[in-house]
C-alpha cells in the first residue's frame, strides 16, 4: 500500500465512522434542497401555481361594480375568498395572513370611476411581498382603467370588445432558458445552492479530524515517520476532494430524481453539463483548500466548528444560497461578488439557468482556483509556522 | 549509536534557549533513562533526536547520520512513540497497524506480518478488531507502542510510556522494552517513576534547566552523587531530589 493510499483509507475511514460528519455533508443539504425548491417552487413559475388570495368588500352594488368585482377574481393570478366577514374582522384576517391583501369597492364606485378618483381601496396583509402587492395592485389598477375605457368608449363597440384582449394576446414572453419555452424551475436554485453550502462545510469533519491529530499527538508520530506538510494536506486534500464528488453526485441525484419523484420539477443539466464536472472541481478545490486554513487557524474542534459554521453561513447569505440574489438590493449584490459561494453558484447557473459553456465559466472557476491557492498558501505557511 | 555535543536549542531568539550544551554519548543497544523534572527539556531532545525539530547549534549523529543534513524527517532506523496516545480512536486496532505501516512505507506484502509481529510484541492478538478508542488504559499504551515497533527500529524513543496504567500493564510493557533491548534495540526512554528507571535502564541521564546534570550508569552516577545523597541508602529518587532541588515545578 503506498503512502498516499494509506493518508487517503484512513481519512475516508474516519470520515465513515462520523455519524455527525455524514449528517453535516449529506443528509443536512439533501434535507435544504427537498425543503427549499419545493418552498421557492411559486417564485419560479408565479403564472401557473401562484394563487393570489383576496377578500373583496363590495360597498357599492351597482352594475359596474359587480362586474369589477367578478372581473378581479377571474384576474389571473388572483383568487377571491368568499367571506361573511364585515371591513374590520377582514383586516384582522388580513393580520393574521389569512388572504394576501382585501379589496374594498367604495360607495359610489360609478362615479368615482367617471372622476378618475379612487373607486377602490386594497390593503396588503403584512406578510405580503414586494412582489406579490405590486402584482394585485397592477391587476386592480389594470381592471379599472379597462372599464374606464370601456364607459368612454361605450359608443364604439368595436373597440370595446377589443378591450378584453389578455396580456398573453398582446404580448409574446418566452424566457432564453432553452429553447422549449419553459422558465428554469427552483430546483435548478437550489440543488446547486445547497451543494455549494455542504461542500464547504468539510471545514467541520476535516478540521476535526486535523485538530484531534495534532491534540492526540498524531500528527507529531506522522511527522516523526517522515511525512511531510506536502503529503499531510495532500492526504487531507484528496481524500476530501472525493467527498466533495460524492455531495455532487448525491445532490444532483436527488434533483434529478427524488425532486420529480416528489411532484417537483426535475433537475435538467443544460446543453453543456461538462461545465458543471468543471465547476464543480474547482469548488471542491476551494473548499477543501478553506477548509485547511480553518483546521490551521483553530486550535480547538470547537473553535474549527463555530469559525467554519460562521463563515460558511456568512459566505452563504451574501453569495445567494440562502436568498437568491436577484431578490437583493444591488449593493448587496456587489458584497455578495466576494463570497467563493457566490463564484460557485454562478458557474454552476451558467450551465443549469443560462445555457453556458464551458468558456461561459471560465471567469468562475478561475476565481475559485485562486481562492483555493491562496488558501493553500496560507494554510501551508501556518502549518509550517506551528511545527517548530 | 547517538552522539550528541554542544546541543543548543531555543523556540524562538528571543526566548531563554531549553537546551544548553548537552553532550551525550550512548552506545549501541543501551536502554537509557532520561530523567528530569516537567519543562527540563527531555521532550525537546527527544523530539530533536526524532527529527522534529531541527538543530541549529551543536551536532547530533545517530547511527554516524548527522542530523543537520536530515531536517525533517527521522534518521533511519528509529521511531518516536509520543507520551499521548498517538493513533485513531475510532479506528480498530488493525486498521491503526495497518495504516501507520503504510505510511511509513512498509510494502504491503510485508504489512500482514509486521502487524503480527508487533501485536505479538504487545500482547494485542486478542484485540485487532477492537476500536482503540474502547480500549483500557493499559492497552491504549501497548498499542501506542506495538506502532512504534511496526519499522523495526535499531532505536526506539519512548516518552513516558507507563503513565496512567495499571501495574500488569506496566509489568509487560517494562518486560516488552527489556525484549526489545535484549534483541539489539537501543532505547531510550523518558519517565518520573524512578523506580522503573533504576530497575529496567542501564543507564540514566538526569536532566534539568536544560542541562544534563548526571551521566552514567547507577553505579557511575552513585559514585557521582552528592555526599547528602550518598549517606542514606541511595536511590535513584533521592538523587534526583538532590540534584533539581526539591521545589515544586508546576
Amino acid at each position: 500500500m503506498g503512502i498516499m493510499a494509506a493518508l487517503i483509507r484512513k481519512e475516508l475511514l474516519l470520515l465513515a465512522r462520523d455519524p455527525h460528519g455524514l449528517l453535516l455533508l449529506f443528509v443536512m443539504p439533501a434535507v435544504f434542497v427537498l425543503i427549499m425548491t419545493f418552498a421557492l417552487q411559486n417564485q419560479y413559475a408565479m403564472s401557473q401555481e401562484v394563487e393570489l388570495d383576496f377578500y373583496l368588500l363590495n360597498e357599492d352594488g351597482g352594475g359596474l361594480s359587480s362586474a369589477f368585482a367578478r372581473q378581479l377574481a377571474a384576474a389571473s393570478p388572483l383568487s377571491r375568498v368568499e367571506t361573511e366577514a364585515d371591513w374590520q374582522k377582514m383586516q384582522v384576517l388580513a393580520q393574521a395572513d389569512e388572504v394576501k391583501f382585501l379589496v374594498r369597492v367604495k360607495p359610489g364606485f360609478d362615479d368615482l370611476l367617471k372622476d378618475r378618483k379612487p373607486a377602490v381601496e386594497v390593503l396588503l396583509a403584512p406578510g405580503t411581498s414586494p412582489v406579490f402587492a405590486s402584482v394585485a395592485e397592477a391587476r386592480v389598477a389594470e381592471l379599472l382603467n379597462r372599464l374606464y375605457l370601456r364607459y368612454r368608449l361605450a359608443s364604439l363597440p368595436g373597440v370595446q370588445s377589443n378591450l378584453d384582449a389578455q396580456a398573453s394576446d398582446l404580448v409574446e414572453t418566452r424566457s432564453l432558458y432553452d429553447n422549449s419555452g419553459e422558465f428554469p424551475s427552483s430546483v435548478q436554485q437550489n440543488v446547486p445552492a445547497w451543494l455549494l453550502f455542504a461542500m464547504f462545510f468539510i471545514a467541520v469533519p476535516l478540521s476535526t479530524t486535523l485538530i484531534n491529530e495534532r491534540q492526540q499527538g498524531t500528527l507529531l508520530r506522522l511527522r516523526s515517520m517522515g511525512i511531510g506538510p506536502v503529503r499531510l494536506l495532500a492526504g487531507k486534500v484528496i481524500p476530501f476532494f472525493i467527498v466533495n464528488l460524492l455531495q455532487v453526485v448525491f445532490l444532483f441525484l436527488i434533483g434529478l430524481y427524488l425532486v420529480p419523484a416528489m411532484g417537483g420539477d426535475q433537475l435538467t443539466l443544460g446543453e453543456n453539463p461538462e461545465g458543471l464536472v468543471l465547476v464543480s472541481v474547482a469548488a471542491s478545490l476551494a473548499a477543501v483548500c478553506y477548509a485547511l486554513l480553518v483546521a490551521q487557524i483553530a486550535s480547538t474542534i470547537e473553535q474549527a466548528t463555530i469559525v467554519s459554521g460562521v463563515l460558511n453561513i456568512i459566505m452563504a447569505a451574501l453569495g445567494g444560497v440562502m436568498v437568491p440574489r436577484f431578490l437583493m438590493p444591488e449593493a448587496m449584490q456587489e458584497i455578495g461578488n466576494y463570497s467563493p459561494m457566490s463564484w460557485g453558484l454562478d458557474g454552476f447557473f451558467d450551465i443549469l439557468l443560462r445555457n453556458g459553456t464551458v468558456t461561459d465559466v471560465l471567469p468562475e472557476v478561475a476565481a475559485l482556483l485562486g481562492f483555493a491557492v491562496l488558501m493553500l498558501c496560507l494554510a501551508v505557511w501556518r502549518y509550517r509556522r506551528a511545527a517548530y | 549509536m547517538i552522539s550528541i555535543s554542544q546541543l543548543e536549542f531555543s523556540y524562538s531568539p528571543s526566548a531563554s534557549p531549553v537546551l544548553k550544551g548537552i553532550d551525550l554519548d550512548i552506545p549501541e543497544n543501551a536502554l537509557l533513562g532520561l530523567l528530569g523534572p516537567n519543562g527540563a527539556g527531555k521532550t525537546t531532545l527527544l523530539s530533536i533526536l526524532a527529527g522534529l525539530i531541527p538543530c541549529p547549534a551543536g551536532r547530533v549523529f545517530i547511527n554516524g547520520e548527522d542530523l543537520s543534513t536530515t531536517t525533517g524527517r527521522a534518521a533511519a532506523g528509529l521511531s518516536l512513540v509520543p507520551q499521548e496516545y498517538a493513533f485513531y480512536q475510532p479506528l480498530t486496532v488493525h486498521e491503526n497497524l495497518t495504516f501507520f505501516a503504510g505510511v511509513q512505507g512498509v510494502p504491503a506484502w510485508e504489512i500482514d506480518e509486521r502487524v503480527r509481529k508487533a501485536v505479538v510484541q504487545t500482547g494485542l492478538e486478542e484485540r485487532l478488531g477492537s476500536r482503540a478508542g474502547k480500549l483500557s488504559g493499559g492497552l491504549k499504551r501497548r498499542l501506542n507502542l506495538a506502532i512504534g515497533l511496526l519499522s523495526q527500529p535499531r532505536l526506539l524513543l519512548l516518552d513516558e510510556p507507563t503513565v496512567g496504567i495499571d501495574p500488569h500493564s506496566r509489568h509487560f510493557i517494562l518486560e516488552t522494552i527489556r525484549q526489545l533491548r535484549d534483541q539489539g534495540t537501543t532505547v531510550i526512554y523518558t519517565s518520573h517513576y524512578m523506580e522503573e528507571v533504576e530497575d529496567l535502564c542501564d543507564r540514566v541521564a538526569i536532566m534539568d534547566h536544560g542541562r544534563v546534570l548526571r551521566y552514567g550508569t547507577l553505579t557511575e552516577l552513585m559514585a557521582e552523587a552528592p555526599q547528602t545523597a550518598r549517606r542514606r541508602e541511595f536511590s535513584l529518587e533521592s538523587l534526583f531530589l538532590e540534584l533539581t532541588t526539591r521545589g515544586l515545578r508546576d
